[in-house]
């Protein structure tokens, strides 16, 4: 009996050790789309609803996919971030209109959320590392301008993107 | 005077406007669900039909923390009236972070079939698998008969997640509802005309002078007996590709809470690049009463099982040429009492990430009963 209280506190150490550590990271909202979205079904455009209906929508879908609060929160983060325009976003963006920073960008949109780079990131989209290669430049240009000019049932949401950044993170993937 | 009315005007609408948009804002009601037309030739209801339903679901904010949601179904039955049902009507307290609190009519979490796949543009076949078969709607008549519908009742439940790291989560889910009760005795039953037999312990049990109990599984705003339906669900998702889950639900259904209905299941949703793998294993247990060589009853036990397994290959993520195309095939059985077995065949086509046409063929054997062969065509969308 008393191995068994013991083994019990140990787990229960771990699962809230766990727990803590995982409250304090930042969350991806794209990854948490990415993981959670396609357990039913395909994932929503962005563009589907207004973000005030999002608001509304993410609490049914925190209690049917079982998100956490703060899950729900940065899903909801990514839905504001991706559904702005360029000139909307250049205030959240840091803009160096020189030189962008692709890698900076890549993370700040969630782009690994869906996408895998070097076998790291989600599933939802393609594997990004032989994009540019297999597809060119052109291509992914077109694509981030308009996610949809290919597939028609994409999911991924229009980047308020500027050809300068779109081309930062062009770099930042062939690298 | 006269000056300053353009100003008011113009003051007026742009204080309207700013008001607007702040409402806009903070707006706590949205309108999703979705619907369906189908097309279905059924050999064993020699028939063709088209059939339509919309399913809108209103959502409502009342703050951070209360959520309200509700579900209704509009069809049309076969004799052309329009039936409107309640699926689910429901409040959410979010508790904490990983805690919610839910009271009302809402679907009970047993499988993931039920409470999350069987909206027809998630379902990734045109038909209910066959062990959620012809009771309780979602699928209409089927021969295989099923051994639970998708379950929806009145009560409370509340839900808990442990997240285990980024990509972990242990789920709990538990609840407690007005439960089933025996369905009304039919005017046009007949008794005792199945030849089956079926093995209760050791026993032998003649099915001439027994019948499966058909029980209510439809949520009433009422009871017929004191007792409650318990249940619950506890799941691992290793995310985003594996969930499995282990249900259990008990309930006594009639007036003398003498007998007793129990369902356990295990479920599976994989998900890989390119397919997805669902399945479900459910067992039931039904008391009945049985009359003795003494004329006095004794309780005996149905005991019933059954499986499927729904295996996606979204073609179109392999083959650009393919672009937005699924295969699907399926396989159901249900063994013990009304045994039968199920092969389901379908090719879906999406238009877009919320709609799809989908074709399914269906070929089920009934061990003691007619077969049945059906071919549906069915355009399901999302909203």
């Amino acid at each position: 009996m008393k191995s068994i209280l013991q083994i019990l506190l140990i787990v229960s150490l771990l699962l809230l050790s766990a727990f803590s550590s995982y409250a304090k990271e930042k969350i991806s909202g794209a990854e948490v789309i990415n993981n959670n979205c396609a357990r039913c079904h395909n994932a929503r455009a962005v563009h589907e609803f207004s973000i005030p209906e999002w608001k509304v929508i993410m609490p049914h879908m925190r209690a049917k996919a079982h998100l956490t609060g703060q899950e729900t929160k940065a899903v909801l983060e990514f839905l504001e971030l991706t559904s702005q325009s360029v000139a909307q976003a250049k205030k959240v963006v840091p803009e160096n209109a020189i030189a962008p920073d692709g890698k900076q960008l890549f993370t700040q949109f969630g782009c690994q959320g869906c996408h895998s780079l070097q076998g790291d990131g989600g599933t939802v989209g393609p594997a990004l590392d032989e994009t540019i290669k297999n597809k060119g430049i052109g291509f992914f240009i077109k694509k981030l301008q308009n996610p949809q000019f290919n597939n028609s049932s994409s999911p991924m949401p229009k980047m308020p993107l500027n050809e300068q950044q779109i081309e930062a993170i062009a770099e930042y993937i062939k690298s | 005077m006269l000056k300053l009315l353009p100003i008011a005007i113009a003051t007026a609408v742009v204080s309207g406007q700013l008001l607007a948009n702040e409402q806009q804002e903070n707006s706590r009601f949205a309108i999703a669900g979705y619907g369906d037309v189908k097309y279905e030739d059924s050999k064993v209801m020699d028939s063709s039909a088209f059939s339509a339903r919309f399913i809108p679901i209103f959502l409502f904010s009342l703050s951070d923390k209360i959520h309200i949601e509700a579900e209704t179904e509009i069809s049309i039955d076969e004799q052309g009236e329009t039936e409107v049902e309640l699926e689910y009507a429901d409040i959410h307290y979010f508790l904490s972070d990983t805690t919610t609190f839910t009271a009302g009519k809402f679907l009970l979490p047993f499988g993931q079939y039920g409470p999350y796949q069987h909206p027809s543009w998630i379902n990734r076949s045109v038909f209910s698998p066959g062990i959620y078969g012809g009771i309780g709607g979602h699928g209409g008549y089927q021969p295989m008969q099923g051994l639970l519908p998708v379950m929806s009742d009145i009560g409370v439940g509340i839900q808990h997640i442990i997240p285990l790291g980024k990509n972990q989560k242990i789920l709990f889910d538990l609840y407690m509802t007005n439960g089933l009760a025996a369905e009304a005795p039919h005017d046009d039953e007949e008794e005792g005309h199945d030849e089956e037999s079926i093995l209760e312990g050791n026993e032998e049990v003649d099915e001439h002078t027994l019948e499966l109990p058909e029980l209510a599984f439809e949520a009433r705003s009422g009871d017929n007996n004191s007792d409650k339906a318990l249940g619950g669900r506890i799941a691992y998702a290793f995310l985003p590709g594996v969930e499995v889950g282990a249900s259990y639900y008990t309930a006594k259904y009639d007036d003398d809470q003498q007998l007793g209905f129990t369902a356990t299941g295990f479920d599976i949703n994989w998900i890989g690049n390119h397919y997805i793998v669902r399945g479900e294993y459910i067992r039931t247990e039904a008391d009945a009463f049985e009359e003795d060589e003494h004329e006095e009853n004794k309780v005996i036990t149905f005991d019933r099982n059954g499986w499927y397994l729904q295996a996606t290959f979204m073609a179109g993520k392999m083959f650009s040429v393919l672009q937005g195309t699924d295969f699907v095939v399926e396989y159901a059985e249900t063994n013990k009492i009304n045994e039968a077995e199920r092969w389901a065949y379908g090719i879906n086509y999406w238009l877009d990430s919320r709609a799809v046409i989908k074709a399914t063929y269906e070929d089920t054997t009934v061990h003691d009963g007619e077969d049945d062969k059906r071919f549906a065509i069915q355009y399901s969308y999302g909203f």
